[in-house]
């Protein structure tokens, strides 16, 4: 896959991993397995870039003796979701006109 | 290896880059081991599978841009002594002409890797247009009657087009291979900027 657009996805996959409750570094890597295997560093450095972007707060919790960083979704990352879901129905349409013919013979 | 030996050789292997940055990653990586602890996964066993720490140094360094590394690196951490600068200072006319050398020797090396490539693609598109150029004059031939003269083109015209697909492969091999060289270069490059312990 193009770099550039795997880089918006993960982007937009982490937020999702975080949209409906906060989570912790494995779990999101956990919960993103299925769809896209990423490394601990890629983790990392998206994490960082949405934390700086403020699409995202990080806190630190006590978790069975130690500690451990949840990330919480923000408003604005909330709506990078959505401006996602906008973009897909355009590329959407962009696939249906670059694929147009190539199944049936017309 | 034991999880805190994996993170004394990152912290190693990272010296270099921002320090708190090195911290984070390593409380990140840190975390992540213990996670999978938690689940029941033994302590070398959830080493194992975040990586080895070479791995996990090539991937930080090849996310993170070379001018945080510059900037890390020329931070002021000592003061000069007073014969470091007069030296620095009476070397200029030495130093400065051999670094301008050194930079152009490589930068011209670069280039002719990249000349050659760009032959190679000449001479593709050449048997190509060999290729076109003996199909247009066979079919003349053969119109005014050339006979075994248009056969002889077409023969030719089909080893050109043959030749061309031939070299198109190893044309693409070539570009590939050109440009990972240039992914490693870059990654050397910046590897000269960690792993060294702070003196």
């Amino acid at each position: 896959m193009d770099i550039q657009m795997k880089r918006g996805l993960l982007d937009v996959c982490v937020l999702a991993a975080i949209k409906s409750k906060d989570s912790y570094g494995y779990q999101i890597m956990k919960d993103m397995k299925p769809y896209l295997e990423l490394s601990e560093s890629t983790l990392y450095t998206i994490l960082k870039r949405l934390e700086t972007a403020n699409l995202l707060t990080v806190r630190t919790a006590e978790h069975g003796g130690r500690l451990r960083k949840y990330y919480h979704i923000t408003g604005a990352g909330l709506k990078r979701i959505e401006d996602f879901k906008d973009e897909w129905k355009e590329i959407l349409s962009i696939y249906r006109f670059v694929t147009k013919g190539d199944d049936g013979n017309e | 290896m034991n999880k805190q030996e994996f993170l004394a050789r990152l912290r190693r292997g990272l010296s270099g880059i921002p320090q708190d940055d090195i911290e984070e990653r390593i409380i990140f990586y840190s975390e992540m081991i213990d996670d999978r602890m938690e689940e029941g996964v033994s302590e070398t066993e959830a080493v194992r599978s975040i990586g080895t720490v070479d791995e996990v140094v090539s991937q930080i360094l090849t996310d993170m841009p070379l001018t945080r590394l510059v900037k890390e690196k020329n931070k002021p951490g000592r003061s000069m002594r007073a014969w470091e600068i007069v030296l620095l200072v009476l070397g200029f006319p030495v130093w400065l002409p051999l670094l301008i050398a050194a930079f152009a020797v490589i930068l011209a090396a670069y280039i002719v890797g990249w000349s050659a490539v760009v032959s190679l693609w000449a001479v593709e598109a050449s048997f190509w247009a060999a290729a076109l150029g003996g199909a247009v004059s066979a079919a003349a031939l053969a119109v005014r009657g050339g006979g075994l003269r248009g056969i002889a083109m077409l023969s030719v015209c089909f080893c050109c087009a043959g030749l061309s697909i031939f070299l198109f492969f190893g044309c693409k091999a070539v570009t590939k291979g050109i440009l990972r060289l240039t992914k490693w270069a870059a990654l050397r490059f910046k590897s000269m900027f960690v792993g060294r312990e702070a003196a």
